[in-house]
């Protein structure tokens, strides 16, 4: 797992990819915990190279939405994968953040 | 294919890693490999890092894949504590928003939404879960390409 982060005021752009599993939830959690905590109130992050997301990964997700949502931003997803959105509608994840097809028009939702 | 598992929390992501590998060599489909790669994740860390709380026996835990013609089946044996994770595992409320979920409890759920079919008894002192796919299972179908 790697994000790689740019910044536009206060949204960030994280590119996700590899795995987050149970081995390295609490990396990606720590990762995105530092992003939010950094002053983003607005976190993007785009999946198109994202290969699978567990559990625990999940978790470290809701997290990170429930920070945004505290600091009175949002998370927004994009370029999901098939297969990681079907994740996302088994686990309700898909009504709890919003999932665009581009970068652009997920953060074109925080203006 | 035998696997023999440690209860250490490193050995999900190796065991994937062998079933990928498995899986790729035969020429199986992603969906398929997702499909494992999530459920193992989820229930071998279940197995790892509860599983054998109070336990005194040595632990051992084993993943056996078997390539049928029609079918792949993986199971995972291991003398933990009884645990039968089809019905002794809640069922999540997904409906929940953000300030109002549980952190966790998705793992088996996952599971059982990502497997067509799960099969769990207890043997001998072995909890044994079976986990079967079809091959050419439905994500093949709905591939852009096939349309």
């Amino acid at each position: 797992m790697n994000i790689e982060t740019s910044y536009s005021g206060d949204t960030a752009v994280g590119v996700v990819s590899g795995r987050v599993d149970s081995s390295n939830a609490k990396d990606f959690d720590g990762e995105l915990s530092g992003i939010i905590d950094g002053g983003a109130t607005n976190l993007v992050l785009d999946c198109g190279s994202l290969r699978y997301i567990s559990s625990a990964g999940l978790r470290a997700l809701l997290i990170a939405i429930r920070k945004t949502n505290q600091a009175g931003g949002g998370l927004a997803l994009c370029q999901v994968p098939e297969n990681i959105l079907e994740v996302l509608e088994v686990s309700g994840f898909v009504r709890l953040t919003k999932v665009f097809d581009t970068v652009e028009e997920a953060q074109a939702s925080f203006k | 294919m035998r696997i023999a598992v440690k209860p250490d929390p490193s050995e999900p992501r190796r065991v994937v890693d062998e079933v990928e590998r498995f899986c790729l060599e035969r020429g199986l489909s992603n969906d398929i490999i997702f499909r494992f790669q999530l459920s193992l994740d989820e229930l071998l860390t279940n197995v790892v890092s509860y599983g054998f709380e109070g336990v005194k026996d040595d632990p051992v835990i084993t993943v056996d894949i078997r390539l049928g013609d029609a079918d792949i089946e993986i199971t995972i044996r291991d003398n933990g504590q009884p645990f039968n994770p089809l019905e002794d595992a809640e069922t999540p409320d997904i409906s929940l928003a953000a300030e109002d979920r549980p952190i966790g409890g998705l793992g088996i759920h996952l599971t059982k939404s990502f497997i067509d079919t799960l099969a769990y008894e207890r043997v001998e002192g072995f909890n044994c879960l079976t986990l079967r796919q079809p091959l050419g299972a439905a994500g093949t179908e709905e591939s852009p390409d096939e349309h």
